[in-house]
């Protein structure tokens, strides 16, 4: 579980880090150092790009990569080549080798839409391993094993390429953290818990995948130039698959999903590096057994560890205040909008032969709440995943308002207003409970003023906060706020999760199984929740086992059994429904009246 | 071009891919059983056959040195899965996520490489032929001049997912596993030992390996880099086959080291490349596999 770092420091302004370290790179050559530390400094601030980048992609978005070496090459060769053979400057040569890896990521990139977790990781693998044979055998390009020689090199003395590499990697770092801290983090953290979990709240996760994929790819690339640009030489054993491992030893190492960890990371790598050139017959047992220690032992990460020391978890301070929060307190939501109809024409949905939902039609009222009942194995959960996008119907129609979504993509159908739970819960584990209820707001500034509020200003994003704690504050756990999900109730992770539903602004929620697993005293909280927000005029849909919470608070029920709706009406007409008794009894019509 | 070499190169591809397949079978049974696969299993095949090139030169007869490097492949399954699998389960919410595995399983394999580097060298050996009493023995096949050695490897490969998917699902234990692969806490409710099964799933890919690097020493020539080629190679030929279907894999490893042979003689230099992208793009375009089927993710 990620430490989030942001919030065991509160907010600092995040320029006095950068600030300093500016400095130090401005004042290092004139310092009595080295020329090897210079050379160290020059190769921390490019390998510390690369990380960076791997950090975002599995750090935050939870894609594995195991090809980076692959894009760095393309970078290096792509920079040394334009600059080399066609004699190009070398700011545009740099530009060209970043380019040319975003575009081999881009191509890889497709197996990130396609595939996931162990496939992505077998097919970066391969695509490093082409990569790699290339630059050996492609002599006539890449010059082989002997490499290119005469690559240009920047400035000329090592103190301006310090300043290149630095400052490319100041932007680089300033970038990463505004996506770490900002609505990008969080959809991003979305993405790595489920798929289907980040589609529910309006992301289109195909473009997000595709998008971090590629970028990760161009910082290797654009570390590669540098690479290429540092010592005018690219040779081909450089690019090898134990360039991709160690990049991820240092993203891993330094802390994965932590701001500080890529800068961390490959500084520990980079002394790993000369360690190992002294006793270099066994430096892969070391790397192997560096990769075992970290992962089984400190799977934080040094950030990690360091901050762990510091800060004790934070606990929810007040149980108390909970009685008295039961399930709100009558506070007003500013700005939910109306709820709207929800119709489903007889649709269906089979797997297999199997007729999971066969020619439902539902009507939902605005402003009501409908439960969805039925035994197990009726459809219910079948039908509430076809309305919300997550399979497609085989036949009918799904109608929101006025508009037909039966092909529309679950993001699409969220980002027209519908929101919904889990039956089994999903929050970002990784962040606090208030920062899981901003993932349901949208953006309402654009990207340069939001920006700009992040680095300049200490409130970033006091508005939306203010409103997230409002929602919290209407389902009475404001005091759950700061806390992680693991910190809290199994109830009060469902409140959460419901809250993230309420910030996404919904026109219709879907609520699957909202009470199951919670006592009386927490499902009665959502009752009253529920409740709440039909009065603020908010159309719910409830799918739901316990029959007392469903008859208590909706207006309308339908009943599913067998993939077919065998009732539909008011509470107490559904309850009288012969049919219905029969399908929950599991005895038929007439032998229920043999035995009255 | 000779008209015979066609038939050749077929015999060649189908020696190499029937050893891909059985290392790709190891990916199979551990990845339905507990959705992990070991990054080493390339390794694994690799210290099987300079295992295998240690007892024969010590002169131990054929018959016998195979159980022997199929005992020490079995420890080294063990302590690959004491090390690198079991300390990460209930940890899946780690920062690495659920890839924690990929890097400690490829840790090992790191530090096995680099032990086999250090006794043996880093050059490259030649495994004395399994059956046959010269490498390069010739059987005349209707005009043709076929290299008994990759025969009789085929064959052996054949019989040896053949046992496999006899053990896999006629027998009591591969029923065992599959139902831990299907539903862990029902199995365990139903009397099997999860925690046991996990560990055999391991044991098997282990001794799979140990086949493979038996069977592939006296095809190729031995060297300490070798396995991470073969673990790539198996990983794509268990993705084109389809991770899910042991029949779809080892149809996949054949016509991968068909296909391997035929691009190696048409372009020494790139050749092992054209098959490796192929089958890439072929994944890119279905998941799945050419007989695989794939779940949607819906959690």
């Amino acid at each position: 579980m990620s430490v989030d770092v942001k919030r065991a420091q509160g907010r600092a302004a995040p320029l006095a880090g950068y600030a300093a370290f500016v400095a130090a790179v401005v004042a290092l050559p004139f310092l009595p150092v080295s020329p090897f530390v210079l050379h160290l400094a020059q190769s921390l601030c490019y390998t510390a790009i690369a990380v960076i980048g791997l950090n975002v992609l599995l750090g935050l978005s939870g894609q594995m990569s195991l090809g980076q070496a692959g894009f760095f090459a393309l970078g290096a060769y792509g920079s040394a080549l334009a600059a080399l053979r066609l004699g190009w400057p070398v700011p545009v040569s740099m530009a060209v080798g970043t380019a040319v890896a975003a575009v081999g990521g881009a191509i890889v990139g497709v197996f990130a839409l396609r595939t996931r977790g162990l496939y992505l990781a077998m097919a970066t693998m391969a695509a490093g391993f082409v990569v790699e044979i290339l630059s050996q055998r492609w002599v006539g390009i890449t010059g082989g094993a002997m490499g290119l020689t005469g690559v240009p090199q920047i400035g000329g003395d090592a103190a301006t390429f310090l300043a290149l590499a630095a400052g490319l990697y100041l932007v680089v770092q300033i970038g990463a953290d505004y996506v770490n801290d900002s609505f990008a983090g969080r959809r991003l953290r979305a993405l790595r818990e489920s798929e289907a979990f980040a589609a529910s709240v309006g992301i289109s996760v195909r473009r997000w995948r595709a998008v971090t994929f590629t970028g990760c790819a161009a910082l290797a690339g654009l570390a590669g130039t540098l690479f290429a640009h540092q010592s005018g030489y690219v040779g081909s054993d450089a690019f090898t698959i134990r360039l991709s491992i160690s990049l991820l030893i240092a993203a891993v190492i330094g802390g994965l999903g932590t701001r500080s960890g890529p800068l961390l990371g490959s500084l520990l790598l980079l002394g790993l590096v000369e360690f190992i050139s002294g006793v270099e017959k066994f430096g892969p047992m070391i790397y192997g057994g560096i990769l075992l220690t970290v992962l089984l032992l400190f799977p934080q990460g040094a950030t990690g560890a360091l901050v762990g020391w510091r800060r004790a978890p934070s606990r929810p301070s007040a149980p108390t205040e909970r009685a008295t929060a039961a399930g709100g307190r009558g506070l007003s939501l500013e700005g939910l909008p109306a709820g709207t109809s929800l119709t489903v024409e007889s649709a269906s949905k089979r797997y297999a032969g199997v007729k999971a939902v066969d020619g439902v039609s539902i009507r939902v009222a605005p402003g009501t709440i409908h439960g969805l009942i039925g035994p197990n194995g009726a459809g219910k959960s079948t039908l509430i995943n076809l309305i919300a996008g997550l399979y497609r119907c085989d036949a009918g129609r799904i109608v929101i308002g006025t508009r037909d979504v039966t092909t529309l993509a679950t993001a699409d159908r969220a980002r027209l207003g519908l929101a919904r739970t889990f039956q089994n819960l999903q929050l970002i584990e990784a962040l606090p409970a208030i920062d899981n209820v901003l993932l349901g707001m949208t953006r309402r500034r654009s990207l340069g003023s939001d920006f700009k509020d992040w680095l300049l200003r200490r409130d970033f994003e006091a508005a939306a906060r203010t409103e997230a704690l409002d929602i919290l504050r209407f389902l009475g756990i404001e005091h759950a706020a700061p806390c992680l999900p693991r910190e809290l109730s199994y109830g009060h992770r469902k409140l959460v999760e419901l809250a993230r539903a309420i910030a996404q602004r919904p026109t219709l929620m879907l609520l699957d199984e909202p009470i199951a697993g919670l006592n009386t005293v927490e499902a009665r909280e959502i009752a009253h929740a529920v409740k709440q927000l039909r009065g603020l005029g908010a159309t719910i849909v409830v799918v739901e086992h316990n029959m007392e919470f469903v008859m208590s608070i909706c207006d309308a029920i339908s009943v599913l059994d067998h993939g077919q709706l065998i009732a539909n009406g008011t509470p107490d007409a559904v309850q009288r429904d012969e049919r219905v008794v029969g399908a929950y009894l599991g005895a038929p019509a007439e032998s229920a009246e043999v035995v009255a | 071009m000779e008209s015979t070499i066609v038939p050749q190169l077929m015999i060649t591809g189908l020696a190499l891919g029937a050893v891909y397949a059985l290392v790709a079978t190891g990916f199979y049974i551990t990845h339905l059983t507990v959705d992990k696969v070991n990054f080493g299993q390339g390794d694994f095949v690799m210290v099987a056959a300079f295992l295998m090139l240690s007892t024969r030169s010590a002169a131990i007869p054929v018959m016998l040195a195979i159980p022997l490097v199929m005992a020490g492949m079995l420890l080294l399954g063990l302590i690959l899965e004491r090390v690198a699998i079991r300390p990460l389960d209930g940890r899946r919410s780690s920062n690495v996520g659920a890839f924690a595995w990929i890097l400690t399983t490829a840790g090992v394999a790191f530090i096995v490489q680099n032990i086999v580097e250090l006794v043996y060298g880093k050059s490259s050996q030649y495994s004395p032929p399994l059956f046959s009493s010269d490498r390069n023995a010739l059987v005349h096949v209707f005009g043709m001049r076929l290299v008994v050695e990759e025969l009789l490897v085929i064959a052996t490969a054949m019989l040896v997912a053949a046992l496999f998917y006899l053990f896999m699902f006629r027998s009591r234990w591969g029923k065992n596993i599959r139902a831990v692969a299907y539903n862990p806490d029902a199995a365990a409710l139903l009397g099997i030992d999860t925690r046991m099964i996990k560990v055999a799933v391991f044991l098997v890919a282990s001794l799979l390996a140990a086949l493979a690097g038996v069977l592939i020493g006296p095809l190729v020539t031995v060297q300490p880099h070798m396995g991470l080629i073969l673990t790539i190679k198996a990983l794509v030929v268990a993705a084109v086959g389809g991770l899910s279907s042991p029949i779809g894999i080892l149809a996949g490893g054949l016509l991968f080291g068909i296909a391997e042979a035929g691009s190696n003689y048409v372009d020494s230099t790139f050749g092992d490349l054209y098959p490796l992208v192929a089958a890439m793009l072929l994944v890119a375009l279905k998941p799945s596999g050419l007989f695989g089927e794939r779940a949607a993710d819906v959690r």
